[in-house]
């Protein structure tokens, strides 16, 4: 295994101090993989991805993004310094137009460059150059998910987190956005994954880590972990390991 | 009815206009009321009237009035300084109190009621360095020139609604055309979202106490240059500067301009249609109106 991209040492986080959610959680992604959290609701998942994004206050612990230790960067430090992160909902500046999200997703690179850098998410996200002027809000489920995920990879970021991407879209639509997630993965993006929608998410990820209770209860290859009925019915709530996940 | 309400009316929601651009930008980007705004105003105005105090007394010859207009070289220059030193004593009210209250996650009544506390100690400040007594930039006397129509203008009013509608485009296409304007917008809708697209929220935050604050230090220069100088000056005009913002829609520029116009002229048709003492209850009317029909304003978002 190379050595990890992004790391996380012994991580305690929460909104309050008192009540921590995540509960010291040492965890690593290695460059090039595609890994997928999984759990229950409540496991944690969201809180975790969000405390490494830097939305949820870090409590103990350590985290590191390329041998450099990012832990108490802000969140927008932590962008520059290569970690895009797309939340569940709310990801898209919704009372702007699509080019004006992605204005602001280049804003950090010279002048020069950023046209070309709109240019290149708008040829590889056709849905979205076919309207530029279109507010975001007025977007479908799956299109504002792309304009959020373009937003994100439109500093070329060695890592991507994304927080329940196919939540509330219908399975067409979610297939399409796990197919763009492997091709992002595929053209060299380290990705981390929190997804209730296990037999999808398991279908193309490199390893998966199941969360409970704010700490890593297991974690393997998608194949043995969607093999294992103790895995599935314990930490999945799934009757046969790999079957979609609740709601 | 005497057509000139149109001309007074257009000159007051001028002055309203500018100062509820800065409350609108800072509300919608700070999140809550400032009831200290008014008093940016009343300091940019005795800024200004300082420094061109001071330039007068270095050099005589900058108080000679630049024809056709009333005031000389000392008050565009101190404006210009005025406009700076107005937005760092925001950016020191909000490092000395409301910056602590936001690191601790205040509630919003929190940074109301210390808003209130900083606004009663703002004008108290005034009173005590210039005293209560009205002031002026220029007393000299300008002729009110016929525009047609029956309305009548005077060169400094002309040149005021001028600079008011210079200052309401610039900001506009500051929001809309350049990064530091779609930041602030990104800001205002979702401050999570924007940081994590790598927008420093705390540069935007500053940005907007500036940019307010020099907004309302022009309102405060102009109110002075056509009215008088006094420390209740923002005082006095923070119920219009808070209906402008809520008619035109919070986070609007040219909302809060139309809005600030508006109320201008209705204010100025009130005096003529029943009296002078009802002026101040137009805006506590067109307020309530707009916050029982429509609360998010003329140009507002619907959340």
């Amino acid at each position: 295994m190379t050595a990890p991209i992004l790391s996380t040492h012994g991580l305690v986080a929460g909104y309050e101090p008192d009540l921590p959610i995540v509960r010291g959680i040492d965890f690593s992604v290695s460059s090039g993989e595609l890994v997928v959290l999984l759990g229950p609701n409540g496991a944690g998942k969201s809180t975790f991805v969000k405390a490494i994004a830097g939305l949820v206050p870090i409590h103990a612990g350590t985290m590191m993004l390329n041998g450099r230790d990012i832990t108490h960067v802000s969140p927008h430090r932590k962008v520059a310094e290569g970690l895009a992160f797309v939340p569940q909902t709310e990801n898209v500046f919704a009372t702007m137009t699509i080019l004006e999200n992605l204005q602001i997703a280049v804003a950090h690179l010279p002048k020069a460059k950023r046209g070309a850098a709109i240019e290149a998410l708008f040829s590889r996200f056709p849905d979205l150059a076919a309207r530029p002027s279109r507010l975001a809000g007025a977007l479908s489920g799956g299109q504002r998910q792309m304009l959020a995920v373009a937003r994100a990879l439109a500093l070329d970021p060695p890592v991507i987190i994304l927080d329940e991407p196919s939540a509330g879209l219908s399975p067409k639509i979610v297939s399409e956005v796990f197919d763009m997630l492997k091709a992002i993965n595929a053209g060299g993006v380290t990705v981390l994954l929190v997804e209730q929608n296990v037999k999808a998410a398991l279908a193309i990820a490199s390893r998966a880590v199941i969360l409970a209770e704010g700490r890593i209860a297991h974690e393997g290859l998608p194949e043995e972990l969607a093999s294992d009925p103790l895995v599935g019915k314990i930490y999945l709530g799934t009757a046969h390991g790999h079957q979609g996940a609740p709601a | 009815m005497n057509p000139q309400f149109i001309m007074d009316g257009l000159i007051a929601g001028a002055i309203i206009g500018l100062g509820a651009v800065g409350v609108t930008l800072t509300y919608s980007i700070l999140r809550f009321s400032n009831f200290a705004h008014g008093e940016l105003l009343s300091w940019g105005a005795y800024l200004a009237l300082a420094v061109a105090g001071a330039l007068g007394f270095l050099s005589a010859g900058l108080t000679k009035p630049i024809a056709p207009f009333s005031f000389g070289w000392a008050l565009p220059i101190s404006a210009v300084i005025a406009i700076g030193l107005t937005g760092l004593l925001a950016l020191a009210v909000d490092a000395l109190l409301f910056s602590s209250f936001r690191r601790r996650g205040s509630a919003i009544i929190i940074m109301v009621m210390a808003s209130f506390g900083a606004s009663l100690a703002l004008r108290s400040l005034l009173e005590f360095l210039f005293t209560s007594k009205p002031a002026y930039f220029t007393k000299a006397l300008q002729i009110a020139m016929k525009l047609g129509g029956g309305l009548r203008a005077t060169p400094d009013q002309l040149l005021m609604l001028g600079v008011a509608l210079v200052a309401v485009v610039t900001v506009h296409l500051l929001m809309t055309r350049t990064d530091i304007g779609r930041a602030m917008r990104a800001v205002s809708e979702n401050p999570a979202l924007a940081s994590i697209a790598g927008i420093d929220v705390r540069r935007v935050i500053r940005t907007v106490w500036f940019l307010g604050a020099a907004l309302a230090c022009v309102a405060g220069i102009m109110s002075g240059l056509l009215i008088q100088i006094r420390p209740y000056l923002g005082h006095d005009l923070l119920l219009p500067l808070f209906a402008a913002a809520i008619l035109g829609g919070i986070g609007s520029v040219p909302g809060a301009m139309l809005a600030g116009l508006i109320i201008g002229l209705c204010e100025a048709l009130a005096v003529q249609a029943v009296g002078a003492e009802w002026r101040a209850a137009v805006s506590f009317v067109i307020l309530i109106a707009v916050l029982l029909v429509r609360p998010r304003g003329l140009f507002g978002k619907a959340s």
